[in-house]
């Protein structure tokens, strides 16, 4: 019984990173104590993300006619479920066109990508010390016949 | 708000003036830092200062000249097939 409930607090552990490392790039890092690597992971996606916005504006963010750059884009946060709508209510406000739409495009779905990259990273990491950890808890208990 | 935020704000709601040129391509670089910077943020075992720039200037040199190692062959190939 307290071996199931290790798993499943480790299953409960793996979600909330995944979910932190989505919401806010490095989060998931930073819950597992791996600050440089959090902040070098939230800087380099922020400013990739931003660098696209301000190329291309906020109507490189489309999810009406742009369904497949918008499944890369809304992998860097919520946030930009949030813009989409903006962009796709006023769609005449926001237009963009020719080599701005591109390259913001390229800039906002690779910064997406890439945070889906640290948000599996994330995940596993946090796996890889759950599993770490559980052996030596049980080695110990056995050792002290528990 | 201030006038200051709005100033900000602005530049994220009208696209720059980039021309369909040639040059305009360059504006993909820096992307190629960011690519390696997190690439190598997720890798190394373990991230001193030092060690991380001088990993993700090798990586992004490599990328930038293989690009231009592509680049320069398929213009070559190019050229003998049209002259």
């Amino acid at each position: 019984m307290p071996q199931q409930r290790t798993e499943a607090n480790n299953v409960f552990l793996l979600i909330i990173v995944g979910i932190l490392a989505w919401v806010v790039p490095g989060a998931g890092h930073y819950i597992l104590k791996e600050k440089k690597r959090a902040i070098i992971i939230f800087i380099t996606i922020v400013l990739t993300f931003v660098i696209g916005l301000y190329i291309g504006s906020i109507g490189v963010i489309n999810p009406v006619n742009a369904k497949a750059w918008y499944l890369a884009q809304i992998m860097n946060s919520p946030v930009v479920a949030y813009l989409g709508h903006l962009t796709s209510t006023e769609p005449e406000k926001y237009r963009v066109f020719g080599r701005p739409n591109e390259i913001g495009q390229y800039y906002t779905s690779i910064a997406g990508l890439l945070n889906l990259l640290c948000v599996v990273n994330a995940v596993y990491m946090a796996h890889l010390r759950g599993t770490i950890q559980m052996p030596i808890k049980q080695s110990a208990k056995s050792k002290t016949g528990g | 708000m201030s006038p200051f935020v709005f100033l900000i704000l602005a530049n994220f709601v009208a696209p720059e003036n980039i021309g369909t040129n040639v040059k305009s391509i360059l504006w993909l670089l820096p992307l190629t830092v960011a690519i390696t910077a997190v690439y190598k943020a997720t890798k190394m075992p373990a991230i001193t200062t030092a060690s991380f720039i001088k990993e993700v200037l090798i990586l992004s040199g490599s990328i930038i000249v293989f690009i231009i190692v592509i680049a320069l062959t398929l213009f070559s190939l190019a050229w003998l097939i049209t002259e």
